[in-house]
């Protein structure tokens, strides 16, 4: 078990796997914060003073840190913060199903549909925080920038 | 692993905060958000403009709803509509009105009500944005008497109050 989490190539794919996966996901978000606030208010989660610096900021995080794990630059605290943030976003999401919140927001989904959407993102997510936990334990420090 | 974190965290401020001052589509750092969760005061959406029409609280549209002579309008689409909403409200999907004609659409459908009638606008809660655009059509068209009531059918139903199903679809 220990020999296939250190393995040197698995962890590199999954760094990558999941440095442009979150990548990905910050684009819309970095160039669209108005919309990404509204999406986090959706959520009731947070103090509405709050929302605007939160929808500023945790894009950027994502950016940064998909990039940080991808080159292997500050790594353990890019390791650090994918596993945080991808908990952070599977306690958001089930806190909305279980609240039966629309979180589907091109907006304009009711019901059961944006539910179905809702479990899809849970379901994606929890398969993440399986890669982003074995980056968590991999001791594998090959192929980046600045290994420690 | 923290002074990585830090750092990370730093340079995702910096670029965060810093980019929002050039940005052309920069929003306010601090949100004028209510808090959903605290109770009183209508639901406002964030991108509420001035000469929007009046946001009315789920109490405020109970009480209209039991007494005055007022046209519930569901701005959702007519599968939303069908599955259940507010007792006796007219639909006019916002997403289906028409190119051409709309006024005498829209009239149709309202039952050819005066321009100054009281409508109140809502669609399923506070993550649809249709009974706002809704809304805002209306106004331009000249109907003088608008609100909407931002909680919407799911606030209505979660109070217990009536609901008109058509169609059943819960599975």
């Amino acid at each position: 078990m220990r020999r296939i989490v250190d393995n040197d190539l698995l962890t590199l794919l999954i760094r990558l796997t999941v440095g442009i996966t979150y990548i990905y996901a910050s684009f819309y978000k970095v160039i669209e914060p108005g919309a990404f606030a509204k999406s986090i208010w959706f959520y009731h989660m947070v103090p509405g003073n709050l929302i605007n610096l939160i929808a500023l900021i945790l894009p950027w995080l994502e950016l940064v840190v998909g990039l940080a794990l991808i080159v292997g630059l500050f790594y353990r605290g890019a390791v650090l913060w994918i596993n945080l943030i991808t908990v952070l976003f599977i306690i958001a999401l089930s806190t909305a199903i279980v609240r039966g919140l629309n979180i589907d927001c091109g907006c304009f989904k009711v019901g059961k549909e944006a539910t179905a959407t809702a479990w899809d993102a849970l379901i994606f997510d929890i398969g993440l925080l399986a890669l982003t936990l074995q980056l968590w334990f991999s001791r594998s420090r090959k192929w980046m920038l600045a290994a420690k | 692993m923290i002074k990585d974190a830090v750092i990370i965290l730093l340079i995702s401020v910096i670029f965060g905060l810093g980019i929002n001052v050039v940005s052309p589509r920069s929003i306010p750092y601090i949100g004028k958000y209510r808090s959903l969760s605290s109770s009183g005061g209508p639901i406002v959406p964030p991108d509420a403009e001035e000469g929007d029409p009046s946001f009315i609280a789920i109490d405020v549209a109970q009480l209209e709803f039991d007494g005055s002579d007022v046209l519930f309008v569901d701005a959702r689409d007519p599968s939303d509509f069908e599955c259940g909403t507010i007792q006796g409200s007219v639909n006019l999907p916002f997403e289906y009105l028409p190119e051409e004609g709309v006024e005498a659409y829209i009239d149709s459908i309202l039952g050819g009500v005066t321009k100054d009638h009281r409508l109140i606008l809502y669609c399923s809660g506070e993550e649809c944005d249709l009974s706002l655009h809704l809304g805002r059509n209306l106004q331009i068209l000249g109907y003088t008497n608008v609100a909407v009531f931002f909680g919407g059918s799911r606030e209505w139903e979660k109070l217990g109050l009536e609901i008109e199903r058509r169609v059943n679809c819960d599975e």
